[in-house]
This record gives C-alpha cells, structure tokens and sequence, in this order.
C-alpha cells in the first residue's frame, strides 16, 4: 500500500507525480489558471478548464472521495449565485420573462448571467481544490521563497497557516471542556447558540494570548529578529531540498503561453465571449423560444 | 573550572507584582556539568532559566538588580541573537515552541538564523538528527509527532546551533514516562559524549538524580541549597520541608538510615538498580 502525504487539504500517495512538480509551478498554476475564468465569459470554456483540473486531480492521484466535501460547497454557491440573480434579482419590465415562480419572474437575461457567474466560480474553486489538495503548507512557502518574496512574508504566512491549526485545536479543547462541565447547546435555537459562543470566545482569547507569548519567546530564543542578523545573510536550506527542473520551466511557460493565448482571443479576436457561446445558443433555443 | 553561567546578587521583579520572581541570587554554573534545578511552582525556575538566556530582562518587563554572567561577559552586554548562540533554551511546552511546517523546516530554523553556511546546516542536521533518533519524522509536522518526539525535535532544534550551555525547563513535564526516559537519554549521552553544560529544570526527579552532578533548591525566589547531587539528598528533611519530594528509592532508604537500618557512612542509593544492590547488601549482612 502507497505511503500516503498529507497535503492542505488531505492525503496523496508519495508515488503521485505531482512531487515531481516544483511547489512553485504548482503555485503560479493556482494564481494564472485562476485568472483564466475572469476572462472567459463563454460557459462552456470554463466547463472545459474544470475538465482539464479533473484530469489533474486523477493526474495526481488525488483521492477523489475526499473531493465529496466540496460538492455541497459548490451546490450552496450556485444557489446563492442564481437566487441573488434571479429571486433576489428586482424585477426589470426591460428583460423577457421565461417563467414566474410565486409571482416571481425569472428573466431570460439574469438566468444567463448566473449560468456566466457560476461556470466562472466553479473552475476557481477546483483549481483551488486542486492546488490544496496537492500541496503542503511547506510547498507554499518554498514556491513563495523560491519566487524571492522577502523572509518576512513567507515567514508571516507560515505563522499564519500554524495559527489557524493551533486555534482549530484549541477550540476544540475550549469545547470538550464546556462539554465536560455540562454545556450541551443540541437541540437549542440558533439565536442560543451565538450567545453561548462568547463562552467559547473568551478562553480562546485567553489561549491565544499565552500562545503569541510562548512563540515570540520561542523564536527569539533561536536568534530569530525580523530584522535579521547583522553582516549575516540568512541562508535557506529548505529551498535546497527542491530542484526546479528544465519541465518546471516549460510548464510555467506553457501556463503563460496560455494566458497569452487567452488574453489576445478575447482582446484581439472577440472570442471566448458569451456572444460566441455555444452554450448561450443553446440557452437561448431552450429558455428564449418560452420568453416573452 | 570557570562558570559558564554566574549569577552574582541577581534580583528580578516583574512589573505589576509586589515580591521579586528571583532575590539576591548568587550561583556559579561551572562548565561541563550537570546541573539540576527543583524547587515547588513559583519558586522562580523559569525565571532563573528566562535570565540565563536574556528573555528576561529582553522579553519582559521588570526591575532588575545584579549580574548574570555568561562566559564570563554579562548578559545584557550580548544582542539576543549572540545570546541564543551561547545559551539554548527549551521550553515545557515544545509545541508552543513550534514555528516549522516540518520537523526539519524546525530544527534548521535556528541554524539559518544565526547564518550557518549550508554545508555547516547539513553537517549539524548528520549529528543532531541521529543524537536525538528523530530520522522518521524529519517530513512531518511537529505537531502531529507524540509529545516525546515533540520534546526531543525541541531539543534538537537548540542543540543543532551548538550553544555551550543548555537549559531545559520542565523538559518532561508533558510527557508519558517512556518519553521522559528518552529525553534523559539524549541528555546523558550529551554529557557522556560532549562535556556539554546542562541546567535542567524538573519536577519528575527520577532521572535528573542519577544524571545532575550538582543540584539547587530554589524557594520563593531564593537559592537554598546548592551541593553535588549525593550530599543535596542527605539533606532529605530540608528537602521535605521546601515541598521537595525526592525519588521513592532514596527517600526509602534514608527512612531506613533515620530508624538506624542502614549502614550511615553507605550514601544513599540515587537510582533503583543501586537501590536494589544495597537492599541485597543489606539482607545478605542482616543473614
């Protein structure tokens, strides 16, 4: 059975060959694919860039049970996205009316717009998923490092990623402990529940205070000052763990190569708009013959 | 032998508190020993331990009368980032101590810090990482290791930037027996292999006894008693009396001494396999 890795977001087998892939090229993918929707207003291309992080997400070997998670994620968003576009939308005499619901019109124009907004969320959110998935806290700081934003930074971010960790803890330590002493919220009202939650507010504060103490203590204890040392340039031995292979290179240029591409069909061409939507077209064939 | 920590007519007072945390200490901390520190909570352990590495006065504020002396230069004349080079320090808690993503990423922190040359970082990881048996867990989180792994990655993140002086302050306190004999073991092979000087803090004295060449009592912020470990525990009814309780074996055996059962020139056993070797002594006379 494949040693398993503990990524962001869960577990991929060290025979991925997504370890093979410099941290860095794993983070320009999150950053410049992610840019990709905002450009793309035709449906059916984000449909496309789901597909091709599907293909990644198997690509390396990532468990797809754990992805499960993130279907009602994805399901709550694209009801938010249609009701505020449609229910929530106003009523505007200018659009046609597909059909009406309890008095409320869905308009032909808003129904497209959502399906626009969604089909651009949903690839973000997989390309998200994807680069969690597959990444640890270690590569985000190697591919920030690797990129030479200053110690500083990338040493703030893993404060921040070990905080949210020990405060996930801690909570659940707050939690057993009013558990213990009796404190059973199920089955109260949700306007019950908030007030309570003060009482969990205050020993997390409490712990979060001692705990900023105990770090600065720890760190200055090893030399640590976001100054530096004087005459002494800090080395970093974790970057030297990683190589960045001539791959590394042709991937990160064929990611930008694609924004290029992307960048000048819809600039240069006018493609990729919902104007040249098949999708549209099809929308329109279904939804438009009904709108008046 | 000269000091590697002196401590001369120190006081310390923390702001917002009425009695000094430490009055008037004065103790030597020769080089090459083992030195154990005990004494009841609030006694001013961790006070004595913040001194010796500048946490305190650097890291707190407070009213500060006297001298530390490390290497022979005081404290307050070294920047902290030279101090953590001369002193090392691990705290109770090790995973509070945690600021890596990786046990490895943890125990270089330090190194890259004072600006070790690469080759220096690797070198230093081939000793340390098989000194503190840590190999399995250099690609994990800290956090997820057990509380003795914690302790012993702790350990090791100080010890790989090679302070002369190590203190450890309730190094155990959070672990299971098998992790505290551990990180004895790692301390013993420090003394035994590399001379080093050693302050351990600790309230669990079954191991520290055997391996502390010298021991202090601190109560109330007061150093009360300073000798090498065999004639500090002769003196069992001072000990009691300051709520400090020694290991089983050798409090059994001046209960033996005190009711005339025991042979008075014989020390008392510190450990239980000298224990159980006297005790045989004992009844093979007795027969």
């Amino acid at each position: 059975m494949a040693v398993m890795h503990k990524t962001i977001l869960g577990y991929v087998p060290d025979v991925s060959p997504i370890y093979r892939i410099h941290p860095f090229v794993r983070l320009f993918f999150l950053l410049v694919v992610s840019l990709f929707p905002m450009l793309i207003s035709a449906p059916e291309w984000n449909l496309a860039i789901i597909l091709v992080v599907i293909l990644l997400l198997s690509y390396s070997k990532v468990r797809f049970a754990t992805l499960k998670l993130y279907i009602p994620v994805s399901i709550s968003m694209g009801v938010l996205i249609f009701s505020s576009y449609t229910i929530l939308g106003g009523r505007h005499p200018e659009f046609r009316t597909v059909f009406t619901v309890l008095g409320f019109p869905f308009y032909y124009e808003r129904i497209i717009a959502a399906v626009e907004v969604y089909a651009r969320v949903l690839p973000m959110i997989f390309v998200m998923v994807l680069f969690l998935s597959t990444s640890r806290e270690r590569d985000m700081l190697v591919a920030m490092r690797w990129a030479r934003v200053p110690f500083v930074i990338t040493y703030l971010t893993a404060m921040a990623l070990r905080a949210v960790g020990m405060v996930i803890e801690d909570f659940s330590v707050v939690r057993q402990a009013e558990k213990a002493r009796g404190f059973d919220p199920t089955g109260k009202s949700l306007a019950y529940k908030l007030r309570q939650f003060v009482m969990y507010i205050v020993p997390l504060f409490a712990l979060a205070l001692r705990r900023s103490d105990e770090f600065a203590n720890a760190i200055v204890a090893r030399g640590y000052s976001f100054t530096g040392l004087q005459n002494v340039s800090r080395p970093d031995y974790v970057l030297t763990k990683y190589r960045f292979r001539r791959m590394d290179g042709v991937l990160v240029a064929a990611i930008s190569l694609v924004l290029v591409l992307i960048l000048a069909a819809r600039l240069g061409f006018g493609y990729l708009t919902l104007e040249t939507s098949a999708v549209l077209r099809l929308l329109e064939r279904w939804l438009g013959g009904g709108a008046t | 032998m000269t000091a590697a920590i002196r401590f001369e007519a120190y006081t310390w007072r923390y702001t917002g508190t009425q009695e000094p945390a430490l009055k008037n200490v004065n103790l030597d901390i020769e080089q090459g020993t083992v030195v154990g520190i005990i004494g009841p909570n609030g006694s001013g352990k961790t006070t004595l331990a913040y001194s010796m590495n500048g946490l305190v006065p650097n890291q707190y504020r407070g009213a500060r009368k006297g001298s530390v002396y490390v290497m022979e230069k005081e404290v307050m004349d070294f920047s902290q980032a030279q101090l953590c080079q001369q002193v090392g320090l691990v705290f109770s808690d090790p995973e509070a101590q945690f600021t890596a993503m990786t046990v490895e990423d943890e125990v270089v922190f330090g190194m890259e810090n004072i600006g070790l040359t690469l080759d220096e970082i690797r070198a230093r990881l081939d000793w340390v990482v098989p000194l503190t048996e840590i190999e399995p867990l250099m690609d994990k989180p800290p956090y997820e290791v057990s509380g003795g792994q914690k302790q012993r990655v702790a350990l090791a993140s100080v010890l790989a930037m090679r302070p002369p002086v190590i203190v450890l302050d309730e190094p155990t306190s959070m672990l299971d027996p098998l992790g505290r004999k551990r990180v004895f073991e790692v301390l013993g092979r420090l003394k035994r292999e590399y001379q080093s000087t050693i302050v351990v803090i600790e309230h669990s004295l079954e191991y520290l006894v055997p391996l502390a060449d010298v021991m202090v009592l601190l109560y109330h912020g007061e150093v009360l008693l300073v000798d090498e470990a065999l004639p500090f525990f002769e003196r069992m009814d001072d000990l009691l009396a300051h709520d400090v309780f020694p290991p089983g074996v050798l409090e059994f055996f001046y209960r033996l001494k005190v009711a005339g059962h025991y042979p008075v020139p014989s020390p008392l056993p510190l450990t239980v396999p000298s224990g159980a070797m006297q005790l045989r002594a004992l009844m093979e006379v007795a027969r």
